[in-house]
């Protein structure tokens, strides 16, 4: 689309900044906040470090903040390497290689990569149970995984299918077995994707709350995302320091590696679908 | 390495892309596969390279039924149309690629990595990624990928087509002096009709799936068996005269043209002759009338009409004539071919007989 | 110089074919898929099976694991006949039909068809922003948006409120909608402001100067040429988005939690969840929660099944190329 003529640029520019002002406003209050005793509204009162303290001591309700953080980076670190592993090897197979059951294969991803599922975490909760995987970080990672993997195969599958044919049947007439193939030339090639894809995971993982929250819920297996809910838990808790502090404690991994691999987590956000 | 295809078809659903092909390539020859586009040709190719398996039929290499050898394991060298060279390897590694997944030595892996190159005239190319290099040398970097391992047999899929107008003259002499020096049985496809005539020992013909002939370019050129095929060889391309046989000859346009001695069956035909085999004679058979005259620099290409027909004449610079001029045409009847006009094909006609004025 | 070929021998076509994978049922297919599989069917599979088994019965933390009965369709009809149904089946009409309308699509078309007026730099810059919701972990935002609502000295709408007069509140008690649709739909937004905008960018820039040559107007231009142009991609979203915010709520839990008092924001899925999984009313409800889940997964199943027609996700499916593995 052209570029509008350069008035209606700023009229544009205008209406846009207001329409983003709850986003602008509500983080920037949240790193300030973060650094002041007390804020009223929007203007900070007092610059202190004392809010900070979490990172040497214990919170309020005996949690460690850091004990949290190690559970939240187990689980998001553990759940890109297999999302990323298992699920780009689905993807290969998908893409790429011929067997019976392929269509169906197919069909269930589409199905399933759409599907909600939040709505199976009441079954989700008596299966781990009943396995004996309640509360424990291994039974939610493979809840997470079970539950993320249709929507990542599809996304590389898409990956894959990018890639021309003609590569793959020179690899197979100079003598590659296709798991070579795979490891040898196709990784490579998607390498790119893969990265972003992990961190995509890794996001994922480290934002989750609602699966630790049913799943894991003593006070050495939770995650950052539970201890910040129990501490923010009531409405007349106004240490909004502390809280604050601690959610950019929280939210810097999310910003810094988005802010790194922007444009193809962009991609990736709409599930890589075509318009 | 003799290849042989016995009645081999391919299908893929509903649709026969292979139809009952049979041929055998001596060891060492060459033998291109012409057709328009679908005519199963790069299937074909894909059949004995491997990646499709035969609906029917046995693919043999020498004595060997290679039906069931995976395309790993089949010793064959294949250049694609796209090159489909890695591009995150150097060409160095592109060229060790087949040479690796069989753990040679690194000494010899360089020495033939080399060997391959010195050969294709690339060696400069090396180091680089293959994104760096010209059209023209990353095809030969493919051609050094597939021979590197010494394969018995080198398939190639339309390997010029990417090239623009004038390498291609030159790449093509390469390949043949390349084939030739190596000695390998090669089976390459095209549907650029100069290219497969020129470098080809022998050429076979493809039409909707059947390998409706394979004999050498000049056969081809001088003797088709079909209609199809005569239409199909040559440039420009032959021209077709609608004739009927009556009992005392040819007739065309409802005048008789050429006394026949020996009795063809009667019934309507199609009188072929190529635009070499036309000339602008003051004491021609054929009235026609020039439509458009174009210089092609070495001859001039006449197009004109006669008894509603196009023709096309390759004439002589020197032949002046214009548009809208009436010349007669004289027609070289012992290079003139007859085809059955239903069937296409062809039938024995040596151009005997004498011309009715 | 004549090569001598070297073609592999009988006994060495044999040797290497005789790989692992041959004698693993299956072979590579089940190498590549095999992982994937089993944990997708462990837990993403069973459990929609599950639901619907679960569903039927009177499971609950009283009954425990091995005293639970089957009630056929008991609980269906409890729902049924529920005093709540009216009231959870408003809220959720209101907040799909709101966020959807107001946001999801509505606000993602402004912002796209503005940004797309911009340079390629400042539209980077909006863009990036209107990720921020959706990048940040839902507690954070949640804990924002409660901020921003709390009543004053505290709440920034208090205090900008404050300045014409009005008296601080906590907003969010006040008005629980606006704030739920509002930050949801921040949320919401960016997918579809994402989709839209590359809709845009895939229209030639031909068509625009095409149009101004023949003298329309920059409004004309967006009426006639971009907004027919972004026919399926407002379906496509308006129909994933329909799914998501039927089923989503864990941004409601963490704000207003159905409240304040009695199910004035309970959705149907956070009802479902409260029922199976809080300690709302002391005895979870397992049963009965699985029902209303299980009704959701039906839906989510065949709304699922509807895009793969309607948005013809099996073109995209084409054999492969390579018929050997």
């Amino acid at each position: 689309m052209p570029v509008a003529a350069v008035r209606w640029r700023w009229t544009i520019g205008a209406v846009l900044l207001v329409l983003s002002a709850p986003i602008v406003l509500t983080y920037g209050w949240l790193v300030m906040a973060s650094f002041s005793v007390r804020t009223t509204g929007l203007v900070p009162h007092g610059f202190t470090w004392d809010n900070w303290r979490f990172l040497w001591s214990t919170l309020p309700n005996e949690a460690n903040a850091w004990v949290a953080a190690t559970n939240s980076l187990l689980f998001a670190v553990s759940l890109a390497l297999a999302e990323v592993l298992i699920g780009s090897m689905a993807a290969y197979a998908l893409s790429r290689l011929n067997f019976r059951g392929r269509g169906a294969f197919l069909a269930s991803t589409m199905v399933l990569h759409s599907f909600p599922s939040v709505t199976l975490l009441i079954a989700i909760f008596l299966i781990l149970r009943v396995l004996g995987l309640y509360d424990q970080l291994g039974g939610v990672i493979l809840v997470k995984l079970a539950l993320d993997l249709p929507l990542g195969i599809w996304i590389m599958k898409g990956f894959y299918d990018a890639v021309p044919w003609d590569i793959e049947m020179a690899a197979m007439m100079d003598g590659y077995s296709r798991l070579q193939i795979w490891w040898r030339v196709m990784l490579p090639l998607i390498s790119p994707g893969l990265f972003a894809f992990g961190i995509f995971a890794f996001l994922s993982g480290w934002n989750e709350f609602l699966l630790p929250y049913v799943l894991l819920p003593s006070q050495n297996s939770q995650t950052l995302s539970v201890l910040m809910a129990s501490l923010s838990g009531e409405e007349q808790y106004a240490d909004y320091g502390l809280v604050t502090a601690l959610s950019v404690f929280y939210i810097l991994p999310a910003v810094v590696f988005f802010a790194l691999t922007q444009k193809y987590l962009l991609r990736i956000f709409t599930g890589g679908v075509k318009a | 390495m003799e290849l042989t295809l016995e009645h081999v078809s391919k299908q893929f659903g509903r649709v026969r892309a292979v139809d009952d092909v049979s041929l055998t390539i001596r060891d060492g020859e060459l033998v291109a596969l012409l057709g328009p586009s679908g005519c199963g040709k790069s299937t074909t190719l894909f059949l004995v390279a491997g990646l499709y398996r035969p609906s029917a039929g046995r693919i043999l290499f020498g004595q060997r039924v290679v039906n069931d050898v995976s395309p790993q394991s089949r010793g064959v060298g294949l250049v694609f149309q796209s090159y489909a060279l890695y591009p995150h390897l150097t060409t160095f590694e592109n060229i060790a690629f087949p040479l690796r997944v069989k753990r040679t030595s690194r000494a010899e892996v360089t020495r033939r990595v080399h060997e391959v190159a010195d050969l294709t005239g690339i060696t400069e190319c090396l180091p680089r990624p293959p994104a760096q290099l010209s059209g023209g040398q990353q095809q030969r970097v493919a051609l050094c990928r597939a021979l590197v391992k010494a394969p018995a047999i080198l398939l190639l899929d339309e390997p010029l087509s990417n090239l623009d107008a004038r390498l291609r003259e030159a790449t093509r002499a390469e390949i043949k002096r390349l084939q030739r020096e190596l000695g390998i049985t090669t089976l390459f496809v095209s549907h650029d009709q100069a290219e497969a005539l020129g470098i080809a020992d022998r050429v076979g013909i493809m039409d909707r799936g059947k390998l409706v002939v394979l004999m050498t370019p000049m056969e081809l050129y001088q003797r088709p068996p079909s209609r199809f095929v005569a239409e199909f060889i040559g440039t420009p391309p032959m021209n077709f005269m609608p004739v009927q046989v009556a009992e005392n000859g040819i007739v065309f346009d409802g005048a008789p043209l050429r006394h026949l001695p020996r009795p063809i069956p009667q019934g309507a035909y199609m009188l072929g002759v190529r635009p070499e085999h036309l000339h602008v004679a003051a004491d021609g058979t054929l009235p026609a009338l020039v439509v458009l005259v174009e210089t092609l620099g070495r001859d001039l290409l006449i197009h004109a009409t006669c008894g509603g027909v196009r023709l096309r004449i390759l004439a002589d610079p020197e032949t002046h004539v214009g548009p809208d001029d009436r010349v007669r045409l004289r027609l070289d009847w012992d290079r003139t071919h007859l085809f059955e006009a239903d069937s296409g094909r062809v039938v024995p006609f040596a151009g005997e007989g004498r011309s009715v004025q | 110089m004549r090569v001598t070929p070297e073609f592999p021998s009988g006994r060495q076509i044999a040797a290497r074919g005789a790989g692992w994978h041959r004698w693993v049922p299956g072979g590579y297919p089940a190498l590549f898929l095999g992982p994937a599989g089993m944990v997708v069917a462990a837990l993403f599979l069973a459990p929609a099976v599950l639901t619907i088994v679960i569903s039927v019965t009177n499971l609950s933390v009283a009954t425990g694991l091995s005293h639970y009965q089957w009630v056929g369709l008991g609980n269906y009809s409890q729902i049924a006949h529920s005093p709540w149904l009216g009231l959870i089946l408003r809220n959720t009409v209101i907040y799909v039909v709101c966020t959807l309308i107001l946001f999801n699509v509505g606000l993602a078309l402004v912002l796209a068809l503005l940004t797309a007026h911009l340079s390629e730099r400042a539209a980077g810059v909006f863009r990036v922003l209107w990720m921020l919701p959706r990048i940040t972990p839902s507690v954070v935002y949640a804990l924002m948006w409660r901020w921003a609502a709390a009543q004053s000295p505290y709440g920034i709408v208090s205090q900008l409120l404050g300045l014409a007069g009005v008296p601080g509140r906590n907003w969010m008690n006040v008005h629980p909608w606006a704030f739920v649709i509002s930050l949801n739909g921040f949320v919401g937004a960016s997918f579809g402001m994402i989709i839209f905008s590359s809709a845009i960018t895939a229209i030639p820039r031909d068509q625009y100067l095409a149009a101004q040559v023949d003298g329309a107007s920059a409004w004309q231009q967006v009426w006639r040429i971009t907004v027919p142009r972004l026919r399926w991609p407002i379906l496509f979203v308006t129909a994933y988005q329909t799914l998501s915010l039927l089923t989503s709520f864990e941004y409601i839990l963490l704000t207003t939690n159905g409240g304040p008092g009695f199910y004035a924001t309970e959705v149907w899925s956070l009802y479902a969840f409260h029922l199976a999984l809080s300690n709302y009313f002391g005895n979870t409800q397992f049963g009965l929660g699985a029902a209303l889940a299980a009704i959701l997964v039906v839906l989510g199943v065949g709304a699922s099944v509807c895009y793969l027609r309607l948005f013809r996700f099996s073109e995209l499916v084409s054999p492969p190329r390579i018929e050997v593995n």
